[in-house]
């Protein structure tokens, strides 16, 4: 996507990232933990504009899971309570064994969508997402087994050479890279999410998304996602690039500085007021699925 | 084994909440999920290396 696309207003694709597996309520006692919770609040959202929700699983007590069972506890309460939204799953998990992080793609029905993390991620002081190689074709080799659509987490630059080394070599993006063996390609059109924040994601500011979306190739669709106080900015900042955006309680727990946001449904509610101000229209879950080749 | 700093608690002067979460009597804090699995040593994850406010703790 380019600047063109914002020009020509094309439809933005709003993410709502509703609970996380990070923080909880001792954070912000509005994010959801438990299946109705969630539910509920991925209905609010989808009536708020978002086309994708973005799942993790909690214990009862607010914990994670990485639990299938869980997972699909979290996934029968949104599809109960939504209309048409499109319902991504993480497959994300600091300090999780690999054989736990394929679980939440084997719900019944699987995901349409789920994340894909492209490298490794620090948290805290003795903490790595190892993210290696094998772990990540595994798990995508599963999503294509599934017909799962991955969105590629770019946490940094790197990951982005990460991710345009398992692009289609015989496609049209002049990458100059063989994918990595058969069966890494992607489908079009290729979805990456470029991650802002602390830690080893790519250090949130304008300047450093402009150079991110410099490097994407042709053909490819990107998100913006920024922790905290960059949640605005950059993902006003990537509607205007002709990106999509996330935004939710798992990224950002604020609506402005010292004040914690309500829900997840007003954080999508400003974003999708943003963008039509902008004029981009909010894409429908119709739409999105089309952008994206669902 | 769990943290020993490890409580489960529904209340603190800041909070409540209708399920027993995780309290750092370490920080006086209820932590936030991920904290929960190094104070309960889930998924290979141990609070005497992997836990800053357990080392501090003990060091002191």
């Amino acid at each position: 996507m380019t600047y063109a696309d914002y020009r020509d207003g094309k439809p933005v694709i709003l993410t709502a990232a509703l609970t996380g597996g990070v923080h909880g309520k001792e954070a912000n006692p509005n994010l959801p933990e438990t299946p109705a919770e969630i539910g509920e609040a991925a209905a609010a959202a989808e009536r708020a504009g978002a086309s994708i929700v973005h799942l993790h699983a909690r214990r009862d007590n607010g914990e994670r899971a990485f639990a299938t069972e869980r997972f699909q506890e979290v996934t029968d309460a949104v599809r109960a309570r939504t209309d048409d939204v499109i319902v991504q799953h993480s497959t994300g998990g600091t300090g999780a064994p690999n054989d736990l992080r394929a679980e939440p793609l084997r719900t019944d029905p699987a995901p349409e969508m789920a994340s894909l993390d492209m490298g490794p991620l620090n948290r805290y002081q003795h903490l790595t997402s190892e993210n290696t190689r094998g772990l990540v074709a595994a798990l995508h080799a599963e999503m294509q087994e599934r017909g799962i659509k991955p969105e590629l987490e770019v946490f940094n630059g790197g990951h982005l050479n990460e991710s345009l080394a398992i692009l289609d070599s015989e496609g049209s993006r002049s990458l100059g890279q063989p994918a990595r063996s058969a069966g890494d390609e992607l489908d079009d059109p290729p979805y990456l999410n470029l991650v802002f924040g602390g830690g080893t994601t790519t250090i949130p500011h304008p300047r450093n998304l402009l150079n991110l979306v410099e490097n994407l190739p042709a053909g490819v669709e990107f998100n913006v996602l920024a922790f905290g106080p960059h949640q605005l900015p950059l993902t006003t900042m990537g509607i205007l690039l002709g990106g999509h955006v996330r935004v939710g309680l798992e990224d950002n727990l604020y609506y402005r500085k010292g004040e914690l946001a309500e829900s997840n449904a007003q954080l999508v509610e400003r974003t999708a007021g943003i963008a039509e101000q902008l004029g981009r229209p909010v894409a429908t879950p119709a739409e999105a699925r089309e952008i994206l080749g669902l | 084994m769990p943290c020993p700093y490890l409580d489960y608690r529904r209340e603190d002067a800041d909070h409540a909440f209708d399920t027993e979460r995780a309290y750092c009597t370490a920080v006086d804090e209820f932590v936030q999920p991920m904290r929960a699995d190094i104070c309960n040593d889930r998924y290979d994850l141990d609070h005497e290396t992997d836990c800053e406010f357990y080392t501090e703790a003990e060091s002191e």
